[in-house]
């Protein structure tokens, strides 16, 4: 118990120095933010991370302050969604999701319906909805495709709606037409594989 | 000559061939001698198969071979912008502390298309691009971050791991 307080205290104690880039006031406010997170065993560098785009775009102290605010709270209800044993990774998607409209009870389905890590699910989620998906549409889709699909599945899924989209299609047409083409495919077995940005195309018979 | 040597080798003979009287509980007591020397004192026993077994562990516990950890699934992705008018692009992310410095790009023979080339593991990354050190801009060929805080345009990046 003694050990555990002794380590707890020299953590709080020890700064980032990344954190020197932003002002006194700011650092402060942020090493706060980073302690609080810290002990309630959410993931730090996101915060950090976010901070540091807050003064590499020269964004006011406030400003900063209130954004890492608000991603730990964000992260905070991510790891309730998903679990303690979430991964970092997965953490920061469920984040992007839930700012995209998706509710925790559609990422706790998630995570109930498909293999960890859920990384691709989540972030394809957030990004189709950024695509202008609505997001109970795009909730649906992943949710559909996410008990046999993989990643690479999920991004090509999202390039096509984004495709279609960007032809004129509205969003949420596109993504039916997409669900229910993908859902042929993963249903027949077909797969993907490569880089999750530059997915190969599917063969057709 | 003879006979001498004769007398002799038969006295040695017939000494050797009396019974030797040995106590029953000689064995009994060696091996409880045996049970009662400390660990340390058992020279006879090679501690190296314990070595051997512990180095195991420790390597697998160290390596962790069930966890595919992000250093294992990294992707090497290239980054691309065509700015034919930038002086200096640079690009900068969750991935690099945000740090101008640290991912500089480079144009080929100043045709204006701006490259570099990052190591990443999986996860999902924030990242923009600072054209001349004032202009941000995002990548036009990735999905957009729809939560920017700070008003100016980012772009995300999902690498993916088991199963991608």
């Amino acid at each position: 118990m003694i050990l555990a307080a002794l380590l707890l205290v020299t953590q709080v104690a020890v700064q980032d120095p990344r954190l020197d880039r932003l002002d006194l006031d700011t650092r402060s406010a942020v090493a706060a933010v980073v302690d609080s997170a810290r002990v309630a065993r959410l993931p730090i560098e996101p915060i950090i991370q976010r901070a540091l785009e807050g003064a590499t775009k020269g964004a006011p102290g406030p400003r900063i302050v209130a954004a890492v605010r608000k991603l730990a709270v964000d992260l905070g209800t991510a790891r309730a969604a998903l679990g303690t044993s979430a991964l970092e990774a997965e953490l920061e998607a469920a984040v992007a999701a839930l700012r995209a409209g998706a509710t925790p009870e559609v990422i706790a389905h998630l995570r109930d319906v498909r293999r960890p890590p859920l990384t691709m699910a989540l972030s394809v989620l957030a990004d189709l909805v950024a695509s202008g998906v609505p997001a109970d549409s795009a909730a649906a889709a992943v949710l559909a495709l996410a008990p046999k699909a993989r990643d690479a599945d999920l991004v090509e899924f999202r390039r096509a709606v984004e495709r279609d989209i960007a032809l004129g299609a509205p969003p949420g047409a596109a993504t039916s037409v997409r669900l229910n083409a993908g859902a042929l495919d993963v249903s027949g077995g077909n797969t993907t594989t490569g880089n999750p940005n530059n997915p190969t195309r599917r063969s057709r018979p | 000559m003879f006979e001498q040597e004769d007398e002799t080798v038969e006295r040695v003979i017939q000494h050797l061939r009396r019974s030797v009287a040995i106590d029953p509980g000689l064995d009994a007591r060696v091996m409880r001698e045996i049970a009662q020397v400390p660990p340390e004192g058992r020279r006879g026993r090679p501690l190296w198969p314990l070595l051997a077994a512990a180095a195991v562990v420790a390597t697998v516990l160290v390596a962790r071979p069930w966890n595919r950890n992000a250093a294992s699934q990294a992707d090497t992705l290239q980054f691309v912008l065509v700015a034919p008018q930038a002086a200096s692009v640079a690009l900068v992310g969750d991935f690099n502390d945000w740090d101008p410095a640290r991912s500089p790009m480079q144009t080929a023979h100043g045709a204006g298309i701006w490259a570099t080339v990052v190591r990443l593991a999986p996860g999902r990354y924030r990242y923009a691009f600072l054209v001349n050190g004032v202009e941000w801009r995002a990548d036009p060929n990735a999905p957009a971050a729809k939560d920017d805080e700070f008003g100016t345009p980012s772009s995300v990046i999902t690498v993916g791991g088991r199963g991608s």
